[in-house]
Order: structure tokens, then C-alpha cells, then sequence
């Protein structure tokens, strides 16, 4: 169901991905985010493309908290930070983190990998259905995406979606 | 977890299981994993014959431009490898791995069928076409920074542009000019008698490049300077 990879730069971390739908309590969820009893990553998966995209973020992430270079706050508002192909943190949280209405939620962690993890614990909180982490593209707003990424369809003729996104996400700093 | 164990450099401990492809002057080629995926790390290592603070200030600029350019030609659908991950404290690019691929330079050398290489030449002007309309200068056109996707689709070309660590954009014919004279040049040494291939990847070039007549002039003006040539005007 979910899942879950070693970050192989930072061997001490392991990323644990999980996705939920039919959520109702997205607002509950958002405020226990923020106040920290759900130690993650709260993230629309309609904005999500594929896992390996949410991975690339939490590398990202890892990388900056351990040279001290992040530019928000905690590790998983960088994370949110990181999927965004602006500068601006604070649209990045509007258009990734999840809003009140939302019914879907993609939540990630970054855990040490000795640690045991109560995931259990966090499902309890989620009133909704836990689905495969891999069925997030069923949730993917892609023209929401190509339209906030300005994906334009000659783009499209050397790769994917995703690595469209990727791309930018690894190159804002530059870009 | 212990405090000493984060501080200490995570890619540097990284690239000593990755497998070293190519060492260079100007940086070392690895392979690896990258976050499930089969990766191409390009690391820029310190020079030490350069002064610290030029060395780094060069370096850092040289690897903000490389990325710089790749994004640029995707976005205007010239392949090129997706970046997945840039490391600016040791300079390592992390880029996607293009498997199943051959090097233009070792597909022309024992390519015998001469129709599938005029269609490569063919293609060749088509991208560099693009990219130059797009205001990218390669700066190190050569024919083993360029590959070809092998697979059964023989119909359709596959070509991906590498190693844009000496490109930059410009928009002066001059520059596309110079570009496409290193090409000529590392073409012709490269790969003997193949005049009339580039030939008609120029002329490809041409018909698919919007500014084309410009800079096929400074072309012409640039093989005249150059080495060994006489500045009578």
C-alpha cells in the first residue's frame, strides 16, 4: 500500500509515501500538520504526477536541511517548497499542501531507517481509504500541471509529464 | 542520530560505490542509482591548479549554465537528460541515465548503409536547427556529444544532445556560427572523407532553421580565420 525508499545520498533516511482518498477531514489533518502530531509532508495528489517526483523533492529537501540551506522553515514545508516552479513559499503551500475542502491527501515522511515507524498510528488519524501509493496518477490534474508548470506541448515531444516536472523542480534555483 | 554522522559530505561517500565512466579535465563521469533509477552523476572536482576563489566561482558558473541550457532545450523539445538533482556544494549534476543509445561518433563508424547516415545527417542539422533558434550555443558540438536511441522503431530518428558544460545563449550569428565551425571541424578529424555528409547536414540545417542564411555566412567567414589561413581580406 505504501510506499516507502531509501534515500541513497542520505543512507541513514527513508522516505515512506502514503495516499489516501474519500478523505473528510482534510481540515483536521492540516491543523495537525501544522502543530505537528502528524510529523509529514501533507500534499494535494492532484498536483502529484508520480512518486518518483515527491522523491526527488524529499532529496532535495534532506540535501539542504543537512547543509542548512533550506528556505522554509522545516523539512516538510521544504519538501511542498520544493515541488512548486516558483520562488513564492507561500503560493507553493496554497498550490501543493493540502486546502480545507481537499479529499484526497498524499502525505510523506522522512524518517531514519532504524526507526520504527507507526504508520498506523497515522492512518488512524486520516478518516478516509488508504489507496497504492502507485494509483496517484489516477488523482493527477494534468492540465492543472502543465498549465501552473507552463508545459508547453513541444515539450512533450522529448519526455514525460514527469520529467517535465522533475526538471524544473531540480533546476528552479538556476532556472 | 549522531550529529557528526550528518555533517560529514553525503555525495562524495556516494560516488566511491558509483562507477566511474569517464574521467576528464574538466570533471569525472559516474553512473549509479539515484533514487530507483539508473543515473549519470557528472562531478565537477576542484582544480587545484586554479586560484580557490576563481576555481570555485568557474566552476559554480559552468554547472548553473549546463543546466541552464538543458532545461532550455527541453522546453523547446530538444532532447536532452532530464536533471534530476544538482548539488552546488560539490558541483555534481545527477542527470537521467539514456540507455539504449550509441554515441553518433561509433553509430557513423560502423554504419555502412550510406541512406540511414545521409537520414542521420539529416536530422543532425534538424535539431541543431532548433537549438539554435532557440538561442542555445552548444559550445562543444562534437559527434560524441550527441546520441542515438537504438531500438526497433528505425523509422524515426532519436537524437539526444549531452554535455552542455560549455554552452551558453546567445543570439549572434557569429556565436551559432563558431558552433557549427567546432562541429566541422571535430566532424571532419573524426570521421574521414565525410564532406559530403556534413555537407547535407548543413544544407538540413538550413532548410530547417529560421535565421539560417546569417549564420551559414559567418560560417563561411569563420573557416576563413582559424589556423594556418591567410588574413588577406
Amino acid at each position: 500500500m505504501q510506499l516507502t525508499h531509501d534515500l541513497e545520498l542520505f543512507p541513514v533516511y527513508t522516505v515512506t509515501q502514503l495516499l489516501f482518498r474519500d478523505v473528510k477531514n482534510a481540515t483536521e489533518l492540516r491543523k495537525m500538520a501544522v502543530n505537528g502530531e502528524i510529523k509529514g509532508a501533507l500534499i494535494n495528489p492532484s498536483m502529484v504526477v508520480d512518486a518518483f517526483q515527491i522523491l526527488v523533492a524529499a532529496n532535495k529537501a534532506v540535501h539542504l536541511h543537512k547543509i542548512g540551506k533550506m528556505k522554509t522553515r522545516s523539512l516538510y514545508s521544504e519538501i511542498i517548497f520544493n515541488l512548486s516552479p516558483t520562488n513564492n513559499i507561500s503560493e507553493a503551500f496554497k498550490r501543493f499542501g493540502i486546502s480545507d475542502s481537499d479529499s484526497a491527501v498524499h502525505i510523506v515522511l522522512v524518517h531514519n531507517k532504524e526507526e520504527t515507524l507507526n504508520i498506523d498510528d497515522i492512518i488512524s488519524k486520516v478518516d478516509g481509504q488508504q489507496i497504492a501509493v502507485d494509483q496517484v496518477s489516477d488523482l493527477t490534474d494534468a492540465a492543472k500541471i502543465k498549465k501552473l508548470y507552463k508545459v508547453a506541448p513541444q515539450e512533450e515531444k522529448c519526455g514525460s509529464l514527469l520529467d517535465a516536472v522533475v526538471c524544473r523542480m531540480a533546476t528552479k534555483d538556476v532556472a | 542520530m549522531a550529529q557528526s554522522n550528518s555533517l560529514k559530505a553525503s555525495v562524495p561517500s556516494y560516488l566511491k560505490d558509483a562507477q566511474l565512466i569517464k574521467q576528464g579535465a574538466e570533471a569525472r563521469v559516474y553512473r549509479g542509482t539515484f533514487l530507483g533509477r539508473s543515473v549519470i552523476i557528472k562531478e565537477r572536482f576542484p582544480k587545484l591548479y586554479r586560484h580557490p576563489e576563481v576555481d570555485e566561482k568557474l566552476t559554480r558558473r559552468r554547472t548553473t549554465q549546463e543546466v541552464r541550457s538543458i532545461l532550455r532545450c527541453r522546453r523547446a523539445g530538444i532532447n536532452a537528460p532530464v536533471v534530476y538533482f544538482v548539488d552546488y556544494t560539490t558541483h555534481c549534476i545527477f542527470l537521467e541515465d539514456i540507455i539504449h543509445s550509441v554515441s553518433v561518433r561509433d553509430h557513423i563508424a560502423s554504419e555502412e548503409n550510406p541512406q540511414r547516415l545521409q537520414a542521420l545527417a539529416d536530422k543532425i542539422g534538424e535539431v541543431l536547427a532548433q537549438m539554435h533558434d532557440e538561442d542555445v550555443i552548444h559550445g562543444d558540438l562534437t559527434t560524441s556529444n550527441m546520441l542515438l536511441i537504438t531500438g526497433a522503431d528505425q523509422q524515426h530518428i532519436h537524437l539526444v544532445l549531452i554535455d552542455f558544460g560549455l554552452s551558453y545563449i546567445s543570439a549572434l550569428a557569429e556565436d551559432k556560427g563558431v558552433d557549427l565551425y567546432v562541429l566541422e571541424k571535430a566532424f571532419l578529424s573524426t570521421h574521414p572523407k565525410t564532406e559530403t555528409l556534413f555537407e547535407r547536414l548543413l544544407k538540413s540545417y538550413t532548410a530547417s532553421s529560421k535565421k539560417s542564411s546569417a549564420v551559414i555566412k559567418k560560417l563561411d567567414e569563420v573557416r576563413l580565420r582559424g589556423r594556418k589561413r591567410s588574413m588577406v581580406g
